[in-house]
This record gives C-alpha cells, structure tokens and sequence, in this order.
C-alpha cells in the first residue's frame, strides 16, 4: 500500500523530517488517511508527478539546481521585504520612523508571515502537493524575526510611559503582543534539526504553540481595533479612501483565519480527502472556493497595508494612520 | 462487515460537509457583501476626504489621507528651523562685516549651505500638483540667492563683501515674497477640479 505521499523526499513516517517545522499536527492525521494506489490511481499519481517535475535538475551557469529550488526562492523572497522596509530607518537610526510606523510595517509583516506560515499545511490538504511544505519553517522564522524586531523597536521608541517594559506590555493590546513574542522565540531557538532531534517527542507539542500565538493575534487585534468597531478615526479603519471595512485588521484577521481554521477541522479534512479519494476533487474546490475567495480579500488587503506602510518606512516619511 | 464500515465513513464525512457547507455560505455571502460594499468606495472616498479635510491631490492611488494642517505641518518643519539657522547666520554676518573678513566668509558659508539644504529639501517634499510653480519660483528665487551669497563670499576684502548687501536683500524679500504665496496656496482647500 504504498502511496505516492509515502515516497516523497521528506523521510518515512516517523523518520526525522527536518523540514516539518510549527503547524505539523496535521501530518499525523494525514498520515492516516493516505490513500491508496488502487483508489484513485489518477489524481494521486498527477500530484507525484507536480512533486517530481520540482524535484528535477536543471543547468544554470554551469551548476545544477532543483525547480523546487527556484520555486522556494521565488516564494519565500517576499517574506524578507518587511525587514527590507525598515531597513534605511535602522541604518540611519531613525527613532522616528521606528517609533511611528514599526508596528504597521513589521507587526503587519509579522502577521503575513504567520498567515503563509499556517498556509502550507491547507494547500498541502488541497492538493497533496508536499514540494512547498519548507516554505513554513521559513515564513515561521520570518515571522519570528518580524515580530521581535517589532517588539524591540517599539520598547525603545514607542511614546507610551513606563520605559521598554511599559512600553512593551503596559496596554493589555500590547501585554498580547508581547506574550506572543515571549512564545516566538522557543519556536525560533527550537526551529532547527538538532533541536527537533534533542527535543524528540516533546518537540511538536511545543511547535503546537503557534495555534496559541494564532489566537493570541486574535486579542491583540481585537483591542486594537475595539473589537471590530470602528470609532470616527479611531482605527486602521480610517485610511480616508472610503474602505474603512476593509482595513479593519480584525475583519482581516477574520478573513483570513476562517479559510485557515477550516482546513483543519477534523471532519472537514475527512470530508476532503473522502472526494479526493472518490476522484472527485473538483468538487472539494468548488466548496472551498467561498473561504478561499475570502481568504485572498482579507491577504490582499494585509498586503496592501504592508506595502505602502512599508513604502513611508522604507523613504523614512513614516505614516501614523 | 464492509456495508458497516462504508456506513460509518459516510456519517464521518457527513459532519465534514455540513461544517464546510455552512462556512462556505456564510463566506460566500461575506465575499459578495464584500463586493458590494466596494461598489461605494468611491462616493465614500470623497466623503472620508472633505470629512478629514483632506489633500487628495497628496495621496498616492487615493489610500492615504493628508489633511491640509498635516501638510502644513510637515512644510513648517522643513522651513522653520532653516529659516532660523539663516537667521543665525545673518546675525553673524552682520556682526562681522565691520570688522573680521574670515569670519563674515564663515558666516557665509554657513549660510549657503543652509540655503541649499533648504532647497534640497522642498524639491523633494510631495507638494500636490496645484502648488508646484510656486514651489518652483521659491527654489529659483532661493537658488539665485545662494549664487549670490556664494559670491559675496569669495569677497577680496570686506568693502567689496558689503557693496553685495543690498542686492542679497533684494533677493532676500523675493523669497520672502514667494514663502508667503506658497504659505498661503498650501493652506487653501483643493478647488472642485482638483478632486479626484
């Protein structure tokens, strides 16, 4: 009963798979839900062949690189232009920029990280594609990294009273982000093979407390943005382009979480990989395709404040809105 | 025996759909409440505008909101502490143009550099499109008094340095002159043809 899944280039199940970094509950239940060849032969067999066709060589300026190489290049790249952002302000040591638009550039850049991070596992579920499962150990540390960055700039240059403590935790908002931080960076000491071999067992469930950081975002936010409701021009709301519903970190938050929290819902995957395993995987798109939809509405607007955030960062002209 | 177990993975699957049914309605009506909320973002964008006194003509693709204190704001602190440092250096200009050559050249000098910074500095400030001949005729007027004191400084002896005051005064009062028409087009309310 060998499966397609089985011989992909991650190790045997319960062999050491360096690659599977935070949010790997769900392999476990994958794995015992892997399908047979005798099944669904087609679909399973078309999926190999996408995790094939990337595992091959090509030749380029004399040495030989992997499609999948290329691929994880191209897809991981973006998740550096948060710190890319901040990056004139901390060269020029420009306090201003930091203490006034470090929590839109690289909070937001923390929160998009954390998205794509929980993102692979889903896209995996779809469709059974494993290729792109490094992509998470490295949104996972990009994500780590903005989050502390923010952290740190906002204790030494934020205007609130207290010195870095309070201005690190001092508004319950903030004492959220700052736990949050407080558990990136186990995630981020423990986020490498040797640890993941010293650990053994205990490795995964504290891995799982990326689920804990995924809801304390939800706090955070919600504080934030008193709770979703907008105030005059009190909130991300008020951008003054007549979208306050769409910059609404929280609907964001929302937005994108349910598309995410679905997917790993027990029955829900049963339910996915019963289609699957029928052949019709069709139809798994076509009910997923709503969540999907807005999934990508609240990501582009995540995305939308990053970039020109990060643009008034970048040219050290930082935007308080 | 496989009749039970093909039962039982039916009622497994039935909770999955139902779960995913439901969330794929509720999404399905978000996203189309989404779109068409977005049908009104253009009503809403002038509304949030004149609500804010805001300057559209400053906000790249519309998302950002300059108001019109905020762009004043920003000018006053370009031109304030500027003008203040050429203050300082007129004052040590006039205090040794009497009687130290070196130090009225330092004063000087310091003075044009303070002038081109200056300059620097409103050519790259996002002025909206309606105020830029104004802003253009400061920086010449502000140029052509830098060229002059540059000038005045390469003097041979202080004679020859003071014959250049009345003439850097007259350039002087034209940047002057120009500060007060940018001060006040800056603060003036985008006419209906500038809206977006």
């Amino acid at each position: 009963m060998a499966t397609t899944r089985d011989t992909a280039p991650y190790g045997g199940p319960g062999g050491y798979r360096p690659d599977l970094y935070f949010d790997d509950l769900i392999d476990e239940w994958q794995g015992e839900e892997k399908p047979g060849h005798d099944h669904q032969p087609e679909r399973w067999a078309a999926k190999g062949r996408v995790d094939e066709w990337m595992e091959k060589e090509f030749r380029f300026g004399g040495s030989r690189i992997k499609r999948k190489s290329v691929a994880l290049i191209l897809l991981g790249t973006p998740a550096l232009v948060p710190l890319f952002f901040m990056l004139p302000a901390l060269l020029t040591l420009n306090t201003n920029t930091f203490s006034v638009s470090v929590d839109d550039t690289l909070g937001t850049g923390a929160e998009l990280c954390l998205f794509l991070c929980l993102l692979v596992t889903p896209m995996v579920t779809l469709t059974g594609q494993r290729w792109f499962f490094p992509l998470r150990r490295w949104y996972g540390i990009l994500m780590a990294c903005n989050a502390i960055g923010d952290a740190l700039a906002a204790g030494l240059t934020d205007s609130f009273a207290g010195g870095f403590l309070g201005r690190l935790a001092g508004h319950v908002f903030e004492l959220m982000g700052f736990m949050m931080v407080m558990l990136v960076i186990p995630l981020l000491v423990t986020g490498n093979p040797w640890a993941q071999r010293k650990l053994g067992r205990y490795w995964k469930p504290l891995h799982a407390l990326i689920y804990v950081i995924w809801g304390l975002l939800f706090l955070h936010l919600s504080l934030l943005e008193g709770f979703g409701f907008e105030h005059g021009s009190d909130g991300s709301g008020f951008a003054g382009d007549g979208d306050p519903v769409f910059h609404q970190r929280l609907y964001q938050y929302s937005a994108c979480s349910l598309f995410l929290l679905t997917l790993r819902l027990p029955p829900v995957k049963r339910w996915i990989a019963a289609r699957q395993k029928e052949g019709r995987g069709w139809l798994v798109w076509v009910t997923i395709a709503p969540v999907l939809a807005l999934f990508m509405f609240g990501l582009i607007f995540i995305i939308n404040e990053e970039i020109f955030k990060g643009l008034d960062s970048f040219t050290n002209t930082p935007s308080a809105e | 025996m496989s009749e039970m177990s093909a039962s039982g993975g039916e009622r497994d699957t039935t909770a999955g759909r139902i779960i995913l049914m439901a969330i794929s309605i509720l999404a399905a009506v978000l996203v189309l409440a989404g779109l068409f909320y977005a049908t009104g973002t253009g009503g809403r964008h002038k509304a949030a505008l004149a609500a804010a006194e805001c300057e559209p003509n400053l906000s790249p693709s519309g998302l950002q909101c300059t108001t019109v204190q905020m762009l004043n704001g920003q000018y006053m602190a370009i031109v304030t502490p500027a003008v203040q440092q050429l203050n300082i250096d007129e004052a040590a200009y006039t205090a040794n143009e009497g009687r130290s050559l070196a130090t009225a050249e330092v004063a000087l000098t310091s003075e044009i550099t303070s002038e081109r910074e200056l300059d620097a500095r409103l050519a790259s400030f996002p002025f909206p499109p309606g105020v830029s001949p104004v802003v253009k005729a400061l920086i010449q007027a502000n140029q052509a008094r830098a060229n002059l004191t540059t000038e005045q400084a390469r003097s041979s002896s202080l004679t020859q340095m003071r014959s250049f005051n009345q003439q850097i005064d007259v350039d002087g009062a034209a940047v002057q002159k120009e500060m007060k028409l940018l001060r006040s087009a800056l603060g003036s309310r985008p006419t209906a043809d500038q809206e977006p």
